[in-house]
């Protein structure tokens, strides 16, 4: 299958991008992972292809405030950053567990974080029932097959997850999110990037049309560095969306929990970030107790559907499992 | 014989192997089919208005051209205006790009008056029904009385065993290019049985067979989808191309190999096994429920295996069907034997740990050493030497306790399971010739689906006339070739292999006569019996006499010689063919997260003589890997409300990717084959059975939890 005609356009500079991006129906073409499966799917049928791949938005340097990762930097390129490994390997595992190798060759930081869901009624074009790509038509998910559903953030117009697994570290570590428009540029925290459904699924995000992520900043997380990890169980070894992950972080101090992240994959519309086990875990001794509490704090609140019930359980155990490969010796 | 590469490899390799859809044609028109948006209801209208506007547009082909096709099976779909599956074409457009193909496809408005569908098989139980035949065998047997035998045993073991959906997906999707010259059309389609289609063509379009010809020369497998079902798609683009007066491409999207070409069926199986305290089964019932469409019957004989794998007196099977408003099932790879192996190999390991007995030891008490349902000896049985010879490869006297190994965060479990095929051939003919100059070609119009059908057709006849493999080239997948079977069940090489071999030795024969009879030759006078081809030449065995074969040939044979030979399966035989497998796997299970992991397989086939121990362990661990994706991983999802396939792409639809696969030791056991012409039996359906049900008991070694259905996923291990 092809998809449907599209005018092209290379975007000189980031200026020029946000300008062609502002028109009616334009997409920004970065590494063209989601979005030509997405066009060929029909999914997206954007008018303009405003290709930003070759704009100097590609950096990756980590700094004494923190790291910084222009939105065209490659997910490979990342993940093998020396100081990303040795600062953020969160960072890094999470993208060391996305796709492939291939793919991460060619998908690029904003792209990823910008992918569409992975739901089937979503990806399955016209003759499926989904709000988010065609408004109004319903979600044929809610009654139909939503093993891959999220438990948490959902609406009556929709329940798909999230795919990234690079957007749950990012969450988990607090990132902001650079956008570029036409008006300038505005900074604001990741998490806020992201928009439950509501009544409007087909709005993933709060991006107004044109805007553009230039730069994800992520503060100084180097003391983190030593008790992290991505956690992401899956239907098969390897090249395969979560079914559930856990991003886990940690400080300890003289035995007890100074400072916690965690956020899910695979369980939430949004990237889930886990706020009532991380208060379960602040101030209390590193151990089974306080990781048990963590896990069942991060359940609380799960709307299972028909066919996604066992990742309730299989989220508490993912979360108590990635604290006791961070949590180690007091 | 020994372990060549496959003598296409280079070609494929570099890209220079030219497979159907590539073929080249002058004036090409690419066609892309208009698909019902609905599961079940009637066509009234088709208004292609808007599809003539998009630019490139040349045509349309719908029911009103297809009623010119005679009426049959493999019309029915196209000639008639009942939409019984969601997806189902409804007509075929024609343009000058592939683009604007689909985009008028996709412009063409449809007036469809719907009906309520059946969407699952679950919503039509009440109308399951018993059907005459599953596959070629009777659907219903009974031997003895099982349910008595089972109602005195001393253990019963019983458990409804579910198998979900499975597409076959081969790398190379269908594809047709269809060219006609007046009446007479040449398609280079990959199908797995060229002689078939030039047979539908025929039939379909009432031409003579010899004015039809079908190319298939590379084909990026199959599995059993590149057959009937893609007959009807490709007679739309027939019609279109003859109408055009230009040559027509169609080729399927990977989405329309989940609803055009067929699917492994989802089954229920109702198992019951009873045993005597001494370990050995007295009754079997066995009996499936499976799904078939609305349009089509097909049923795999699921049960089957329970009739002849394991010596039992009294013996039930039964096979009902369901219809419903989804795509019509076809035989894939192990066809029914898959299925039927995982309920089967499931409760035997069941029973053992019941019992008390090990896995295999309950399985050697079981041994069938004649076949009971056909009341027939076995042409050869290694099943005990495989039980033997794979148990000491994978170490299983010494494996450790139920539950007590791990690794890290792994639990360990080990399981096994018998795998089988039965053995099938058709006739055949080929046709052997050497030229004046020494090359020699075998023909035989049979096509190769990947598998090495090319190479061990060349290396019998290299080795039979003592040539080098370099000097042999192989022409396959041609009708215009001499005929052979379809590429299904195992058959091609057993059943092509005797002609092949048989022309071959006579092209031999004729070339002893010239040279004892020839006065310059140093052989002149000696018997025939006494002359050996090898290493490019003729030579006495007995004496020092020899000469080239290309001398012998260029003064005796410039033009050369040929020679073309039949081999038909005798109509009744008095022994039965079985290939045996013992397949043993170790895994490890995160039980906290569910997560499973295939760590290690061994497996011993006996499977008569193998005629290239490289091609035959490929196929093989083909197979097993097909088979983890049956267990693990592949299932296709019938969305209930629309009956439309959920997540048809390699994106939902999962496989084993290279992460999955452990290591695979796999053990070729020497069988002489007596009865079976050369002694060779089929193999490319073994690795495909047994696994499923070895790594579902090695699941149970692990975790103490039987998994009755397949995929075993992360749900199932918590």
């Amino acid at each position: 299958m092809s998809g449907a005609a599209f005018r092209y356009a290379r975007a000189a500079d980031p200026a020029a991008a946000v300008t062609l991006g502002a028109a009616p129906g334009a997409a920004f073409l970065a590494g063209g992972t989601d979005l030509l499966q997405l066009w060929k799917a029909g999914v997206q049928a954007p008018a303009q292809v405003v290709d930003i791949s070759r704009l100097p938005l590609a950096t990756v340097a980590a700094e004494a405030d923190g790291l910084k990762l222009g939105a065209l930097a490659r997910l490979h390129d990342v993940a093998a950053h020396p100081d990303v490994a040795r600062d953020y390997p969160l960072v890094a595992e999470a993208i060391l567990a996305s796709a492939s190798g291939q793919v991460r060759h060619m998908a690029s930081v904003g792209g990823n974080l910008l992918q569409r869901t992975r739901c089937v009624y979503f990806r399955g074009g016209e003759g499926l029932a989904c709000n988010k790509r065609a408004p109004g038509s319903g979600c044929g998910a809610l009654e139909g097959e939503n093993r891959q559903h999220a438990l948490f953030g959902g609406s009556a117009a929709c329940v798909a997850t999230h795919a990234s697994d690079l957007a749950v570290a990012l969450v988990a570590l607090d990132a902001e999110v650079e956008v570029l428009s036409a008006a300038g540029s505005r900074r604001l925290p990741l998490a806020e990037l992201y928009r439950q459904p509501g009544e409007a699924p087909e709005r993933d995000t709060t991006l107004a049309p044109g805007e553009l992520i230039a730069a994800v900043q992520v503060a100084d997380a180097a003391r983190f560095a030593g008790r992290s990890t991505y956690l992401k169980v899956r239907d098969r070894a390897s090249f395969e969306f979560a079914v559930v992950s856990v991003a886990a972080a940690l400080v300890v101090a003289g035995g007890r929990i100074a400072e916690a992240r965690l956020a899910a994959g695979g369980v939430g519309t949004v990237p889930w970030r886990l706020d009532a086990a991380e208060a379960a875990l602040v101030g209390q001794p590193v151990g089974p107790d306080a990781f048990a509490a963590a896990g069942a704090a991060a359940t609380e609140g799960a709307q299972p559907l028909a066919h996604n019930g066992f990742k309730v359980e299989l989220l508490r155990r993912a979360v108590v499992r990635a604290l006791e490969t961070v949590g180690g010796q007091a | 014989m020994s372990a060549d590469l496959r003598i296409e490899a280079a070609l494929k390799v570099a890209g220079r192997a030219v497979f159907p859809a590539e073929t080249p044609a002058t004036g090409l028109l690419y066609a892309a089919l208009v698909e019902a948006p609905v599961a079940s209801g009637e066509l009234r209208a088709l208004d292609p208005t808007a599809a003539r506007a998009v630019p490139g547009f040349v045509d349309i082909v719908g029911h009103a051209e297809a009623e010119g096709l005679k009426a049959s099976s493999n019309t029915a779909l196209i000639r008639e205006r009942t939409i019984h599956f969601a997806g189902q074409p409804l007509a075929l457009v024609v343009a000058e790009s592939p683009g604007a193909a689909e985009q008028a496809a996709r412009a063409v408005r449809l007036e469809i008056e719907a009906r309520p569908a059946v969407t699952a098989l679950d919503q039509a139980l009440d109308q399951a029904y018993a059907p005459k035949l599953a596959g070629r065998v009777p659907a219903e047997t009974r031997r003895g009385d099982a349910a008595t035998a089972i109602a005195g045993a001393h253990l019963v073991v019983r458990g409804r065993y579910e198998t979900a959906v499975n597409n076959h997906h081969p790398m190379e999707p269908h594809a047709a290019v269809c060219v006609w010259e007046g009446e007479r059309p040449t398609v280079h389609t990959n199908t797995q049985a060229v002689f078939g289609t030039r047979a539908a063509i025929a039939h379909a379009f009432q031409l003579p067979a010899d004015d039809i010809r079908v190319v298939a020369r590379y084909l990026g497998g199959g599995f059993g989808c590149k057959g009937p079902l893609w007959w009807p798609w490709m007679f739309l683009a027939m019609i279109a191309a003859r109408r055009a007066g230009r040559p027509v491409r169609l080729e399927l999207s990977r989405a329309q190999l989940f609803t055009l070409v067929g699917r492994r069926q989802e089954t229920v199986q109702e198992l019951a096994l009873g045993f005597g305290a001494d370990g050995r089964l007295v009754g079997i019932e066995h009996d499936v429920l499976a799904q078939t469409s609305t349009h089509g019957e097909y049923v795999d004989a699921t049960a089957a295996v329970s009739r002849w794998l394991y010596a039992c007196p009294n013996v039930s099977t039964t096979h009902r069907l369901v219809r419903t408003n989804e795509p019509q099932p076809i035989p894939m790879r192990a066809p029914g034997v898959a299925p039927g192996t995982f309920a089967l190999e499931s409760a035997l390991d069941e029973a053992a740990e019941r019992l008390g007995l090990d896995p295999v030891e309950l399985r050697v008490r079981n041994f069938a050493d004649r076949d009971q349902q056909a009341d027939k000896p076995w042409s050869s049985n290694g099943l005990l030497e495989c039980y033997r010879v794979g148990a000491e490869r994978f170490g299983w006297a010494g494996r450790p306790a139920p539950g007590a190994a791990r690794d890290g965060r792994w639990r360990l479990g080990s399981g096994m399971a018998t795998a089988c095929y039965p053995v099938h051939r058709q006739p055949a003919s080929a046709r052997v010739r050497i030229s004046g100059e020494g090359a020699l070609t075998v023909q035989c119009g049979t096509q190769d689906m990947g598998s090495g059908t090319y190479t061990v057709l060349g290396q019998m006849a290299a080795a039979q006339l003592g040539v080098a493999m370099a000097d042999v080239t192989v022409e396959l997948g041609d009708t215009w070739l001499p005929e052979g079977p379809y590429s299904g069940g195992s058959m091609v090489t057993l059943s092509i292999l005797p002609a092949a071999e048989a022309a071959a030795r006579q092209v031999r024969a004729q070339l002893a006569e010239l040279a004892v009879t020839d006065e310059a030759s140093p052989l002149a006078g000696l018997p025939v019996e006494d002359l050996e081809f090898a290493d490019g030449l003729v030579r006495s065995r007995s004496g020092n006499a020899a000469e080239p074969l290309v001398d012998l040939l260029r003064r005796r044979a410039p033009a050369g010689l040929e020679a073309e030979a039949s081999a038909t399966p005798p109509e009744a035989s008095d022994v039965s063919g079985m290939g045996y497998g013992a397949v043993f796997v170790e895994v490890g299970i995160d039980p906290d997260l569910g997560e499973l992991r295939v760590r290690r397989v061994t497996a011993a086939y006996a499977a008569g003589r193998i005629l290239n121990p490289l091609l035959a362990k490929s196929q093989h661990v083909g197979g097993l890997i097909g088979g983890i994706g049956m267990a693990l991983h592949e299932r296709t999802v019938t969305d209930r409300a629309t009956g439309r396939i959920l997540g048809d792409g390699f994106a939902d639809y999962l496989i084993p990717v290279h992460a999955d696969m452990p290591e695979f030791d796999i053990a070729l056991v020497d069988e002489h084959d007596p009865h079976l012409p050369g002694g060779v039996k089929g193999i490319g359906m073994l690795g495909s059975a047994g696994v499923q049900a070895a790594i579902a008991n090695a699941v149970h070694d692990a975790i103490g939890r039987r998994v009755r259905h397949l995929p075993i996923r992360i749900e199932d291990l918590l």
